[in-house]
């Protein structure tokens, strides 16, 4: 028999004024199990918690029923108390006779009664609550930044800065990502290399970080603080610790013809290729699928040149597994290409390009030299369109949601067009112009008024070749859809941001969600932004939706800090709210039938399975089996299972129906 | 007993990040709802086992109160998610045994809704005290065994 | 009906499995199964429209298991039971073959779940038309109309769980019914409890049954509380698009969602 303490607080006058607390706390006294009842003006003050430890050691009690406010104001100051007086924090409850009684109902003989009744509730609940003991988790302090884009470089930086080891993984030959590939960013129209650059290098440099590039997440599995990652090192067929960096293999490479996708095909490259000049590392890749050697012809010209012997044709891929406490996805994103756009000529018209092209003809770095010019003669264009939203809020054909930086971009495009050529005209065609962030209206108003961008408000139909000019059809809704046609010499479509491509199974690999169009799913939408619904696993940059430099750097530094608040502590303490698969003696082992239908209700894909084996080694049985450094303790699992082989601590099936049974 | 005498019992099983939290709000706004409503509280919609309302209902529960997060707003992501199909079958089924479904109300209150939930508690009170006690359900309990 | 036993021969022979259950003639005409573990037993095996039960609930018992190698002649229900039970872990896939007599007389044997898998998807609903008459009957009273016939049908439940045992998805080996901390239901065949286990059972076979009507079959007093379960199967289909028996992988309608899931009734 339980020997429970009821203690009924007034709380004043809040509780007392329309509950009848003396009369609670008398007809307590007389509920099965109960030792000691008493009631009190504050039982959250001091001398209200010492009435409440005194009264465990008095009575010897072994279960403590506080009926005052709601749990949720000061559960944890009355667990703490009990714990004081040496019982286990789980063996103390609240009822909440203020919020959910004295303050919701008028002073009658039946909110007295109610009152009773949310005490016998907890009396009853306390009776088959079990001691719990908070869950440590050990923790594995060193970081997976998956991405080398700028989300990547911050994040990276950043914790490896507070003294952690981090593991950045890059899926191409050089970190960098789009930010590399941009020429002036807004609002100042300062060169993008220039700010991003020297980040690179303090990444290669950092004691802290292991850059692994050309290399990709080949599985994860674990849990916060535990991951076991293996990552996929591609052959670059060129040894990085004899490869001094010196450019002598890309001259005498044969193969020129590769469309250089650095460049967004604007140029081409060679099949041996450093991606772009200042690259980091600044380490040559094979690229197997266009170099003579590999497709079977001889030619060694490469490695004849490369004055260490650098060249390795028999290199092969590595699987190299680490074991990181935290990860970071900062995985970007991609454009939508204008083969996606039939009335713009499917991408047949090759004087239609998308943003990013137009930034590498305005990059000092890209193919022309910062000189605008088109892809289909090299003349430079007197007049261009933009077309902002190209692809996005469009739910018919394209997304449903805003790309958020295009309308920037393209301001800044039209701008970057008219600085470098005076007399050429610009014009964007727009929805809306979403400018919202620091300086960023100031620099619209200023594409529009200082520098004679013409906007206009309206979407354009069709686009079609005439007589080497690009006809562009649109209306203009300001001026009641009048028909506008321009001619082009080159139109610039503000494609749409989309999730990077193997966005989808890197999210499965990882066991994070994603939202409906793709993009990586935050755990809680304002609270907690850049946390995934994998506890452990965090987010940076435009994987979570498409966002500019300040927000992804900004975002970076959020989530580095969350790591590097994880990585501090050597365990991680955990409620031990969570859900269990029962064990009972053979033949049965547990009720549980191991059809793990729970495994895909779990919200946190804490619920794997585990066999049950003899002395043996003998499968005697396969059973579903959580997590607990992963459950959160929903209890989704346990209102699924049939045979109630799991049950969730301090929300149990016992407790639960005792509660029922008591009303 | 006379008909005006009759009070429904009525029992809510409430998720404890959105609705628990709206009733404390309902509370602390000093909002006032009829008083025959006793709250159980529960992590979550999910773990809402349809058999926990059986029992309520066994228990001589006149009305039965399922409340917890909206859609997209679940402290644990999705466990209202899995909750509401559960329901959607339940309900059906339900129905197709030809039990009195205007006993069971499922909702959705936020931590803000305080005001909502005074609303639903009295609505429901109010129509499960036209309605009567559940005696087709309660007689099952009193028949003898078969 | 020579093909079946020749086949059947063969396996046992070349010792490519241990046991064939199938159907074999039992008392008045009616069929039942038949566990064949030599040639020489063969002969017993029957095959005709009156093979209507559905094997596969002998599949996951241990003793069968112990057997060896299964062949199991197969009715749609049998492969739909098949697929759900390999989706569900408690078949290991390739354990059992399924025979399965076509229109002409040919036997074909699916060794794997994606030969059954794509069988499967060329056969119609397992539903009988009988059943769907009296569903749909149902479905047209009144609520008073639909409880009353429910009351009048669940009374006579005598509680035997023949039902339970018929039924190839009832393969827990502890069922909710049999727990006593807490005593979810009561052990004795009262209303209530009647009521509430008819209501548990359905519940924990929506989105699972294979709609074969063992249990019906099986009800000594004649409920028909096969409707109950393929009711609650069809509203989940209804509803979510998600059949059982239809797949040897996993997908659960109760244990997935999505987030557009529609419905009228949450206020």
């Amino acid at each position: 028999m339980s020997r429970l303490g009821v203690f009924v607080c007034h709380c004043g006058e809040n509780i007392g004024a329309t509950v009848d607390v003396t009369e609670v706390a008398e007809r307590c006294k007389h509920m099965p199990g109960v030792a000691h009842a008493e009631d009190y003006k504050y039982l959250c003050s001091n001398p209200g918690q010492n009435k409440i430890k005194q009264a465990i050691e008095e009575h010897q009690l072994d279960g403590v029923v506080v009926a005052a406010c709601s749990p949720r104001m000061h559960e944890p100051t009355f667990r703490r108390a009990v714990t004081d007086a040496g019982l286990n924090a789980y063996m103390c409850e609240v009822a909440n006779l203020r919020e959910h009684c004295s303050w919701v109902h008028e002073k009658a003989d039946s909110t007295t009664e109610k009152a009773i009744d949310l005490v016998r509730l907890q009396v009853e609940k306390v009776k088959r609550n079990k001691p719990l003991d908070t869950i440590q988790v050990p923790i594995t302090r060193s970081a997976l930044v998956i991405g080398g884009g700028i989300a990547g470089i911050q994040a990276a930086l950043d914790i490896a800065d507070s003294g952690h080891k981090v593991i950045m993984v890059e899926r191409s030959p050089a970190l960098g990502g789009h930010m590399a590939q941009l020429s002036e960013t807004f609002p100042t129209l300062d060169c993008s290399q220039c700010i991003l650059t020297p980040r690179m290098v303090d990444v290669s440099r950092h004691p802290n970080i292991t850059l692994l590039t050309y290399s990709e997440v080949e599985h994860v599995e674990g849990f916060i603080g535990n991951f076991k990652v293996a990552i996929r090192k591609r052959a670059r067929m060129v040894d990085e610790d004899l490869c001094t960096g010196c450019g002598e293999c890309l001259q005498k490479c044969p193969t020129k013809n590769v469309a250089d996708s650095f460049n967004e095909g604007l140029s081409m490259r060679r099949a041996i290729y450093v991606p772009f000049a200042q690259a980091v590392p600044n380490i040559p890749v094979i690229d197997t699928e266009n170099c003579r050697k590999f497709q079977g012809k001889k030619c060694d010209r490469c490695a004849k040149a490369c004055p260490t012997k650098a060249i390795k044709f028999d290199q092969k891929d590595q699987i190299i597994n680490v074991e990181v406490g935290a990860i970071v996805v900062a995985t970007g994103y991609q454009v939508m290409g204008t083969e996606r756009f039939p009335e713009y000529g499917y991408g047949t018209y090759p004087d239609v390009i998308t943003g990013l092209q137009f930034e590498r003809y305005a990059s000092a770095s890209g193919p022309t030299q910062g000189v605008i010019k088109r892809p289909s003669d090299g003349k430079e264009p007197e007049t261009v369109v933009f077309l902002a939203c190209s692809g996005s809020r469009d739910a018919a054909k394209g997304v449903k949601y805003c790309s958020k930086i295009c309308c920037m971009y393209t301001a800044k495009h039209a701008m970057l067009l008219k600085h470098k050529n005076h007399h050429a005209k610009a014009y964007v065609f727009y929805m809306d112009i979403r400018s919202a962030g620091k300086n960023y209206d100031e620099f619209v108003r200023r594409a529009i008024e200082e520098d004679g961008v013409k906007y206009i408000r309206g979407r354009v139909s069709r686009i079609y070749e005439e007589d080497g000019k690009l006809i562009v059809k649109g209306a203009d809704t300001l001026l009641g859809g009048e028909p506008v046609e321009i001619k082009a010499d080159m139109v610039v479509l503000a494609s749409a941001a989309l999730p990077n491509h193997g966005q989808g199974e890197l999210a499965q690999k990882l066991h994070v969600g994603t939202d409906p169009y793709g993009f990586v799913a935050e755990a809680h939408p304002k609270l907690r932004p850049v946390e995934t619904t994998s506890a452990g696993i965090f987010l940076a940059g435009a994987c979570q939706s498409p966002r500019d430099i300040p927000e992804t750097v900004g975002q970076a530094s959020a989530a580095a800090a969350k790591v590097t608040a994880l990585l501090s502590r050597s365990h991680l303490a955990r409620e031990p709210l969570v859900a269990e698969v029962n064990r009972k003696p053979a033949p049965q082992f547990s009720d549980c039938t191991g059809c793990l239908l729970c495994e895909t209700a779990c919200p946190y894909q804490a619920i794997g399975h585990e066999e049950i084996k003899d002395r043996n080694g003998n499968v005697l049985k396969t059973v579903a089996k959580i997590n607990p450094g992963l459950c959160q303790g929903c209890g989704t699992c346990v209102s699924l299972c049939r045979t109630k082989a799991i049950d969730l601590h301090g929300y149990s099936n016992e407790q639960i129906f005792a509660e029922i049974m008591s009303l | 007993m006379a008909d005006e005498a009759f009070e429904p019992k009525i029992t809510a099983f409430v998720c404890n990040w959105c609705t628990y939290a709206g009733a404390d709000l309902t509370g602390t706004s000093r909002l006032k709802y009829q008083s025959n409503i006793r709250i159980i509280r529960l992590p979550c919609t999910g773990r809402v086992d349809f058999m926990l309302i059986q029992k309520a209902f066994a228990r001589g529960s006149d009305g039965v109160i399922v409340s917890g997060c909206h859609p997209n707003d679940c402290h644990y992501t999705s466990g209202n998610y899995h909750a509401r199909r559960r329901w959607m079958v339940f309900n059906d089924l339900m129905e197709f045994m030809g039990l009195d479904m205007r006993r069971v109300t499922f909702s959705w209150v936020s931590a803000a809704e305080g005001a909502k939930w005074a609303t639903l508690v009295n609505e429901v009170t109010d129509h499960l005290r036209e309605l009567g006690p559940y005696t087709e359900y309660q007689r099952l309990l009193n028949a003898g065994v078969a | 009906m020579d093909v079946l036993r020749n086949k059947a021969r063969d396996l046992l022979a070349q010792g490519q499995v241990q046991v064939v259950i199938g159907y074999e003639a039992g008392t008045g005409g009616a069929r039942r199964p038949s566990f064949v573990r030599s040639e020489a037993d063969v002969a017993r095996l029957v095959w005709d429209a009156d093979c209507v039960g559905n094997l596969a609930g002998y599949l996951t018992r241990a003793e069968i298991k112990k057997m060896g190698k299964i062949a199991v002649v197969a009715n749609a229900a049998t492969l739909r039971a098949l697929l759900q039970l390999t989706a569900e872990h408690q078949l290991a896939e390739g354990a059992v073959s399924a025979l399965v007599v076509t229109e002409e007389g040919a036997v074909l044997e699916l060794s794997n779940a994606q030969a059954v898998t794509e069988h499967v998807a060329t056969l119609p609903a397992s539903l009988s038309a009988a059943d769907r008459e009296k569903l749909d009957q149902l479905m047209a009273l009144s609520r008073e109309e639909r409880r009353a016939f429910w009351e009048q049908e669940l009374q006579r439940c005598i509680k035997c769980y023949a039902c339970r045992s018929s039924c190839p998805m009832c393969y827990c080996g502890s069922c909710t019914m049999d727990c006593n901390r807490p005593q979810w239901v009561p052990v004795a065949s009262h209303e209530m409890g009647n009521l509430e286990y008819h209501t548990v059972r359905a519940m924990h076979l929506a989105g699972r049954c294979v709609e074969c009507g063992e249990c019906g079959r099986a009800c000594p007093v004649g409920i028909p509380i096969h409707l109950l379960t393929c009711y609650a199967e069809e509203s989940v289909r209804r509803q979510f698009g998600q059949p059982a028996g239809t797949s040897a992988t996993l997908n659960y309608a109760l244990g997935t969602f999505r987030p557009d899931d529609q419905e009228t009734f949450i206020r």
